[in-house]
């Protein structure tokens, strides 16, 4: 039996197949973005096989060479030839690999592509080890001798293992394990006690300066701060001194090693974050070494211009601002929404003012970050500073972009959207059930706080997390309200006030632009900017699923009326 | 005590309904040239008449006849009507309920209303109940826990609800949501039950109860019932008013009204000649 073209069209097919091809392609879409950031971003933490090779470099000479292959490409060999490579081959393509040879401090560089063909005698000797360096990228190459003080205290021969070098491998390892533990002291003393004892020590000189301001420095109150500021001072020399000994103690050992071409280097124990084998792991290993990165990168703070380390005070960043922006947009947008649709007359004012919150809603976002600076950071938080931080000017305290301005931005920015969603809550409530609580001697106010309120509130969340949506991932307007590359510390401390709304603070999207593209080495930011890329989807996801869990309890305590 | 009630002129016209006798009974409402205008539509002519106290009195009229307007004319359920204006009084307590500062708020409480949908809050059981002792501040859990149990027993719903009082209202069926609507209006004890057709939503065993309902419910309160079934009002009602296009064509007792219509328009309606 055959079916007419005609019938199968009236039949509504062809609309199901097009409409389940759209759903289809979208679907791909969303999961091949999410696929390829995934991949490229999550492989970074890999612990990748070392190779040392032979290479007959441009010069025509052989070269020892060691590093991760990181990617292979063809190339048009004409090309290479143009630029002024050898080949003694005559395909018009060449393969080329990019091998990640660290010791930047060596080369000049971290990368470097060579000629797959002209690599020779590729081997991975299991004695190759990756150290990663507070400074200077990663080294790449073997360990000779390790030094307490002057005095050797292991050694390392050959290339391969054997007894002697596995022995000498752990002594590394519990040195390593020591100078970290030295290191971690000496941060949470600078930046915890110190820290403390600087804020301290400010505060004191706001203080002496608001007194001289208002004309009450008696000697008296003078005398009593100074008494304050020396035990400051004092506390600050112990710490001092503390500092200097671990100082002196984290510089004792020494690990001199050998590069690729021959070279010996000496590198102090204080500069490593790690020394691996990654030639010489087992996959279990290598699991337990990608969690321990993997966790690196999600708790620890950045290193090296961003392109090291972890990014966790721009998690913690943009974590805050979004709770902070939700926690001005949701009662502003609220009520606004009230006023609208409960109290105010349905006439022309109304319908403009519907109108005008709509159309805010199509303002590009960098509009309203230079509204926020100039309205927000120059004049609020300028009269801010002039009424009550007058002490501390000329540096300003709220006259400069901080986490506060940011947030306000955001919540002016997405403002529309909270209320455009409470108010299409208010008029599904039905008639029925306001004048249910009317009749029973309710005011107006009361029905609205009793019964209409809470049974729009899932409309309500459904507006944040619109809300909260787009302004995780706002960047253009932070970019002149509050982010910066790198804070200091973080927006919350154990210093009073302990929550810091005046401070700069690390985003996750202005993050990933500055290591992307501003980064001195794009090369080895690449998987970064993947890896940051999905940490701010997961970040947006989590933080609209506790939103739609939220919506959906209120939902099913609510639950409207039916008809 | 306010005098006025003697300027106005009592007509006898068709909407004084005057040949009924009322004296023996307590007065709970007392309409007086009522009139109510959409906009520049009028849309009840002047109306006069008096609820009896604790007795059911009925309306009835063929739709858009203005009988649930004139209803929520009791507890100024009108108000909320763009456009809505009213010319007369009612007397509550020989108080006019449209005087210049009186508490809207206060009246409903004291006239309070039982719509033709169930319309509980989704909130649970209980809440529904408690709903309207909170608003008037009351947060004592005994007696509120008293009352709710009252309301319930008094609605012919606590058998059937005790053991869930704190899940949702919405659980309920239809009639015993409506059943839960008139518990929650009882449940401030009011002085008149306003119920606009409360029935008509409902299956006929559910029907069933809230007229036996309606039975128990009228020695403690004044009740007006606004229905289309005129068995219903037949059955229920005491007093029974026809009304027709925005008149008050006829009120008397049940009885007469249905075997003896003085007009021909009440005559017409009954025997289902339009309607």
């Amino acid at each position: 039996m055959r079916i007419s073209w005609k019938q199968w069209s009236q039949s509504g097919a062809p609309w199901v197949w097009i409409n389940a091809g759209a759903v289809a392609i979208s679907l791909i879409m969303v999961l091949g973005l999410l696929g390829v950031i995934a991949v490229r971003g999550l492989g970074h933490f890999w612990p990748a096989a070392v190779m040392q090779a032979d290479y007959l470099n441009e010069a025509g000479q052989l070269e020892s060479l060691i590093g991760e292959p990181v990617s292979t490409e063809l190339v048009p060999a004409a090309r290479l030839r143009d630029a002024g490579v050898p080949l003694n081959t005559d395909k018009s393509e060449v393969s080329r690999t990019l091998l990640k040879t660290g010791n930047r401090d060596l080369f000049g560089g971290d990368f470097r592509w060579v000629i797959s063909d002209h690599l020779q005698q590729v081997r991975y000797p299991s004695l190759l080890m990756t150290l990663e360096r507070r400074e200077w990228g990663n080294f790449y190459g073997v360990p000779r001798q390790l030094l307490e003080g002057d005095k050797p205290v292991a050694s390392f021969t050959g290339t391969d293992s054997n007894p002697q070098n596995e022995q000498s491998w752990q002594l590394l390892q519990q040195h390593i394990e020591r100078s970290l533990a030295i290191h971690h002291e000496i941060v949470q003393i600078e930046k915890v006690e110190i820290g403390a004892i600087n804020a301290q020590i400010e505060r004191l000189r706001l203080q002496q300066r608001s007194l001289q301001l208002q004309g009450e420095a008696s000697p008296a109150a003078l005398a009593e701060i100074d008494v304050e500021r020396d035990q400051a001072q004092r506390a600050y020399q112990q710490l001092q001194d503390k500092l200097t000994r671990l100082y002196q103690q984290a510089n004792r050992d020494t690990l001199v090693v050998e590069a690729a071409n021959g070279k010996q280097l000496n590198i102090a124990l204080d500069k490593i974050v790690r020394a691996y084998r990654p030639n010489a792991m087992h996959l279990g290993q290598k699991i337990s070494f990608y969690a321990s990165k993997l966790w690196e990168f999600l708790s620890a703070e950045p290193r090296e211009a961003n392109t090291e380390g972890g990014i966790y005070p721009a998690i913690f960043g943009t974590v805050m601002m979004v709770i902070l922006m939700t926690l001005f947009v949701t009662p502003c947008g609220v009520i606004a929404a009230v006023y609208m649709r409960e109290y105010a007359r349905q006439g022309l004012l109304t319908r403009i003012l519907r109108i005008a919150v709509n159309n805010l809603a199509g303002v590009p976002s960098i509009v309203y970050g230079v509204f926020g600076l100039g309205f927000f950071v120059y004049f609020l938080g300028g009269s801010i500073d002039q009424l009550f931080f007058r002490a501390a000017l000329p540096s300003p305290t709220f006259g400069t972009p901080g986490l506060l301005w940011a947030s306000l931005t955001l919540a002016l920015l997405t403002l529309p959207v909270v209320i455009v969603a409470t108010e299409e809550g208010l008029s599904r409530i039905p008639r029925s059930v306001r004048e249910g609580s009317l009749a029973l001697g309710a005011t107006k106010w009361e029905t609205l706080w009793r019964v209409v309120l809470p049974m729009a509130s899932p409309a309500m969340m459904t507006g944040v997390i619109l809300a909260v949506a787009r302004a995780a991932g706002e960047v253009a307007p932070l970019m002149l309200v509050g982010v910066v590359k790198l804070a200091p510390s973080l927006p919350v401390d154990g210093n009073f006030p302990y929550v810091h709304l005046d401070q700069k603070f690390m985003h996750l999207g202005f993050h990933i632009y500055d290591v992307g593209f501003q980064s001195p080495n794009v090369e080895a930011a690449r998987p970064l900017v993947y890896a940051t890329a999905l940490l701010l989807v997961i970040v947006i996801a989590l933080l609209n699923f506790a939103a739609v869990s939220i919506r959906n309890h209120l939902r099913e305590k609510y639950r409207a009326l039916e008809i | 005590m306010r005098n006025e009630a003697q300027a106005i002129p009592i007509r006898t016209d068709i909407n004084s309904a005057a040949y009924l006798d009322l004296s023996h009974e307590k007065v709970a409402l007392q309409v007086e040239q009522l009139k109510l205008f959409y906009g520049d539509k009028e849309a009840l002519h002047g109306i006069n008449m008096t609820i009896p106290k604790h007795r059911v009195t009925a309306f009835i009229g063929p739709s858009g006849c203005g009988k649930s307007t004139l209803l929520r004319c009791f507890n100024r359920m009108n108000d909320l009507v763009e456009g809505c204006r009213i010319e007369g009084r009612i007397l509550l307590d020989e108080a006019n309920i449209y005087e210049r500062g009186v508490e809207v708020a206060e009246l409903r409480r004291r006239v309070g209303m039982v719509f033709q949908k169930p319309n509980p809050f989704p909130k649970t059981i209980y809440e529904n109940v408690a709903y309207g002792l909170r608003i008037q501040g009351i947060n004592k859990k005994r007696l509120i826990d008293d009352t709710v149990e009252w309301a319930l027993r008094s609605a012919a719903l606590w058998d059937e609800v005790h053991d869930r009082l704190h899940e949702s209202a919405l659980g309920l069926s239809g009639g015993q949501q409506q059943r839960l609507v008139i518990a929650r209006t009882i449940a401030v004890r009011p002085e008149v039950l306003l119920l606009d057709e409360p029935a008509s939503a409902l299956d006929p065993i559910s029907t069933l109860k809230i007229e036996e309902l309606i039975h128990e419910l009228k020695d403690r309160f004044t009740i007006v019932i606004v229905t289309h079934n005129m068995q219903q009002a037949a059955r229920v009602s005491d007093y029974t008013a026809f009304l027709y296009m925005g008149d008050l064509v006829e009120y008397d007792t049940t009885d007469t009204l249905f075997t003896n219509p003085r007009q021909k328009k009440t005559e017409d309606y009954i025997t289902g000649r339009y309607g």
